[in-house]
């Protein structure tokens, strides 16, 4: 009886504060995302789409613009897939096996996000091209690093190692073992416990990762413009394609910032997209098993 | 509870105070008299602004220097601010249509400065001007490894198969633009074996073997010579005087100039319109008159090593850069509108075709 | 949190010889993970301290005493601090809102906070000139006032703010819906306004999240080039941040320079992320967790 009072109590003191804050909040959060996200892809959009698809065309038409665009994507595709798979290992390894150094590494991880895109370029061509030590084998062997298409993997691989790693560690970290010895009890060894609970259950957050590597895998510059080569139809990139783009026709392509605007919106309109509908899938699925 | 919402409006304030700000930030940095073409009074130190293409950093570094020193002592004490800023020709003149404010602009050429003609920030007849504007010059060449071991000396020798060659993205750089009309040119006047004179599509065959055989499009001229010198490719085509200032700065490359190659021409420009601006207008122009002084030409040859900006000297050559057979310019072979959007660029033009052939 | 598996008898049998393979497994997985990284992240790293170190002490106090590279750090700092602050305070309203609050197109909206992750930065760079440069939208509002955004610091503060704003709002989002409501209601009940429980109950119990997302804002912040580039116009001395000048070191032939300079950016950030994490595990040991 009293502990009903007092919730009712309690719910009506929630409810009235609840809503001046809860808007004010909300305002606040529509207003800077809609001020400093909104609004610059809204400019975007507006010159790349405003007068219809001839801009989008027109660009299509460029030089190498397809391969462009369909190297990006495929390379984003197996960059999320091959970080996915090797990040969520180094995750295991560093929440669930104590090796010596492992602090070390777990610091490392997260230094893609400290160093410049572009002094990663720089580094990967100075270590892994053609005049390398380790480049210059590859090539003898016929496998171009640098200046070919796996430098550029290489370098998106660096680029998002962090993201699903450090979205797969904090679930990984928290997650109950109580299941997992269940099951060794039960006979069940290492990988078949691995695959049959640990797995679910990280599965959102090695989705979530995957997605931000391929977020961001669609529009990394920096480090890719120094190992890439630019060769259109062969190591040309979008984001590079773009900014190429911008200047005026020199491929006999007419160019310009509206044709750029497009390309570009369909690039992180194609982000954008992938992202949106699989949080709701996610999501959905987090709702239906609570 | 009033508290609270009292202060989750300040938060919202706050937010549009952080943006204002941002803007208000904006008028420190050009400390010069006011955007608005009112009244001109130039400010006791007058600031200029340089923009210019990314070679001659050195060159500008000295002559902005003495030229504010001499200027200081014509002028009572006043001392001059320049503010400089290098990067690619063609996008110094992006960043000035879209608001960059120079008020002096170095090309690497002259195409670069019609587009800004164009968009009416530029408003005097420069190309009548003193050397038709043209501040500095050379020669598009070869840097090849010591020894020059795959033997290359016409622009031919660059279509052998298995060489690999770097000239940077035309897109983003003149100075490919320069390499790609020389050897077009060089083509069109009979001066390369095996390509007849005057004949376009035998021109676009040049092109095309010689593109087969890039296998990087660095963003500058700057960043392709800076590949080849890091170990990569066979050939790099570049400016002789950039290839020069790199063996005097200690790198080991050798130049081997063809024996017909185009003139490069790089002129410098007042930008009319921001220099009346900032009321800096007279200054900016006394500048760019400065540059083609003998002294001012002679810092350009000893610290850029270009050569004299008469064709006829700069054709036999200086001390850091070798003499030229048949140096040819851009008007030689149709000049440049029609090379940008004819000849050469334009959509059936040889190097397009040749480009698409090659990479397609 | 200690391994809780029951140890295997030694006595050489199947349960023993089960372990052994699990270790086997084990250091195998270790070794794949930690080759990895090797390849990846441990040799570039490596490469930039090699260069960086190489010339010697002499070349990094000549370095620092150059005027550009010393104003070059300050304009990275300042932008830092002002992006930080701005992503900080407005991600923490963000952040409650999509922990917390219920409304149609939730997803969208946390789909917009990851967008900047997805924009090129050449692409943020087109954005402010598209908003602020000629022509733009708000050109001619601001040209009225004689304020200056593009190729001035203002564009360069906002590119940096985009790029920014998804880190700590992806950090705290987790934390808040794991904390719950409960001891933020038990303080309301009890009286506290709002703003009294979100200083003295919520922010504590999210400090540590909140620190290492603010140092990851601060990283990627510092660690941009590619929007910068395009937005501030490289006027030597004056518009440009510590990346930029790294541009132009390899630029100019003065490549020590370069990785001399990448090397401090490079340390800083990672000692803040490392510092974080210390003091993370230090708070968190003490807090008997």
């Amino acid at each position: 009886m009293v502990a009903d009072a007092r919730s009712r109590i309690a719910g009506r003191a929630r409810r009235d504060p609840g809503a001046s804050s809860r808007w004010a909040l909300r305002s606040t959060a529509f207003l800077y995302l809609g001020l400093f996200v909104l609004l610059p892809v809204a400019v975007i959009l507006q010159r790349g789409y405003g007068s219809g698809l001839g801009n989008l065309e027109d660009a299509l038409h460029s030089f190498g613009a397809w391969n462009a665009i369909r190297l990006t994507v495929v390379l984003a595709v197996v960059t999320a897939i091959v970080n996915g798979v090797f990040g969520t290992l180094l995750a295991y390894v560093l929440v669930r096996i104590p090796f010596p150094g492992r602090e070390i590494v777990s610091a490392i991880v997260d230094l893609p996000f400290a160093i410049p895109s572009l002094v990663a370029g720089v580094m990967l061509v100075a270590l892994y091209g053609p005049t390398s030590v380790v480049g210059g084998w590859f090539e003898d062997h016929g496998l171009k690093i640098i200046f070919a298409v796996p430098g550029i993997l290489l370098a998106l691989l660096f680029v998002t190692l962090p993201l699903v790693v450090r979205s797969v560690q904090p679930v990984l970290s928290e997650l109950d073992r109580e299941e997992e010895e269940a099951a060794h009890t039960l006979g069940a060894h290492g990988w078949t416990t691995f695959r049959k609970i640990v797995l679910p259950a990280l599965r959102p957050a090695i989705v979530a990762g995957s997605l931000l590597v391929f977020a961001r895998s669609l529009g990394e510059f920096g480090a890719i413009v120094f190992v890439a080569g630019n060769i259109p139809n062969q190591t040309l990139t979008a984001p590079v394609f773009i900014t190429q783009l911008l200047s005026p026709g020199s491929y006999g392509q007419s160019g310009g910032p509206d044709q750029a605007a497009a390309v570009a919106g369909l690039l992180f309109g194609l982000a954008f997209i992938v992202v949106l509908l699989t949080e709701k899938l996610i999501s959905g699925r987090l709702e239906r098993t609570t | 509870m009033r508290r609270s919402r009292v202060i989750l409006t300040a938060l919202l304030a706050a937010l549009v105070a952080v943006v204002t700000f941002t803007g208000c930030g904006g008028s420190d940095t050009a400390s010069n008299a006011s955007a608005n073409s009112g009244s001109c009074t130039p400010s006791d130190s007058p600031v200029l602004t340089l923009a210019a293409y990314s070679n001659p950093y050195d060159a500008y570094g000295k002559l902005t220097s003495t030229f504010g020193a001499v200027w200081k002592e014509a002028h009572n004490g006043q001392q001059l601010i320049f503010q400089m800023s290098f990067g690619g020709s063609t996008t110094q003149a992006e960043n000035i249509i879209n608001g960059f404010q120079a008020d002096v602009y170095a090309s690497s050429l002259a195409p670069d400065i019609g587009l800004v003609e164009e968009e009416g920030l530029i408003t005097h007849d420069w190309q009548s001007e003193q050397n038709g504007s043209i501040v500095q010059a050379g020669a598009v060449v070869f840097a090849v490894r010591p020894g020059n071991p795959k033997n290359i000396q016409n622009w031919n020798d660059l279509t052998q198969p298995g060489l690999q060659i770097l000239t940077p993205d035309p897109s983003q750089s003149g100075g490919a633009k320069w390499n790609i009309v020389a050897a077009y040119g060089a083509a069109m006047r009979g001066e390369v074996p095996g390509y007849a004179k005057g004949s376009a599509e035998d021109a676009q065959r040049l092109l095309e073997g010689i593109f087969k055989n890039v296998t990087v499009l660095d963003k500058s001229a700057n960043d392709s010579l800076k590949n080849f010198e890091a170990g990569n490719g066979d050939v790099a085509i570049t400016y002789d005087y950039q290839a020069a200032t790199s063996i005097a700065g200690g790198q080991e490359e050798e130049i081997v100039a063809p024996p017909s190659t185009v003139f490069i021409q790089t002129p410098t420009v007042v930008v009319d319109k921001n220099a009346q601006d900032h009321c800096v207008e007279p200054i900016a122009q006394k500048f760019v008159e400065y540059l083609h002084t003998p002294d001012a030409q002679e810092v350009f040859a000893s610290v850029a090593h270009t050569r004299p900006v008469d064709i006829t000297e700069a054709a036999k050559g200086t001390e850091s850069v070798p003499p030229i057979d048949d140096l040819f310019t851009t008007d030689d072979i149709g000049g440049w509108d029609a090379l940008i959007n004819d000849t050469v660029f334009g959509p059936e033009g040889a190097f397009t075709q040749a480009f698409q052939a090659a990479k397609g | 949190m200690s391994e809780a598996h029951a140890q295997p008898l030694a006595s050489g049998g199947p349960a023993d010889r089960a372990a052994s393979r699990g270790r086997g497994v084990r250091a195998l997985l270790v070794g794949i993970a930690l080759l990895y990284v090797l390849v990846l992240i441990v040799a570039p790293l490596g490469g930039i301290i090699f260069y960086g170190l190489r010339s010697g002490l002499g070349a990094i106090t000549d370095t620092f005493s150059q005027q550009d590279v010393v104003h070059a750090f300050y304009l990275t700092f300042v932008i830092m601090l002002i992006a930080v602050a701005v992503t900080t305070v407005l991600g923490l309203a963000v952040a409650f809102v999509l922990a917390r609050d219920r409304f149609r197109g939730k997803s969208f909206l946390s789909a917009l906070v990851n967008l900047p992750l997805a924009v090129s930065p050449v692409v943020v760079g087109l954005m402010a000139i598209l908003l602020f440069g000629r022509g733009g939208w708000f050109e001619p509002f601001f040209t009225a006032q004689g304020i200056r955004i593009v190729f001035a610091l203002p564009s360069m503060i906002l590119v940096t703010i985009f790029i920014s704003i998804p880190f700590v709002i992806r950090e705290i989002v987790p934390l808040l819906e794991e904390l719950g409501t409960e001891e933020e209601q038990a303080a309301w009940t009890l009286g506290a306004s709002r703003l009294q429980t979100f200083f003295r109950i919520t922010l504590p119990n999210i400090r540590w999240g909140l620190f290492y997302g603010m140092a990851l804002s601060a990283a990627r912040s510092i660690g941009e080039v590619g929007a910068v580039l395009v937005v501030s116009g490289l006027l030597q001395g004056q518009t440009e941040t510590a990346t930029l000048y790294i541009l132009r070191a390899f630029d100019q032939y003065q490549p020590e320079r370069g990785y001399i300079v990448a090397l401090m950016l490079a340390a800083f950030s990672i000692l803040l992320l490392i510092g974080i994490e210390m003091f993370k595990r230090r708070g968190l040991k003490r807090a008997g967790e």
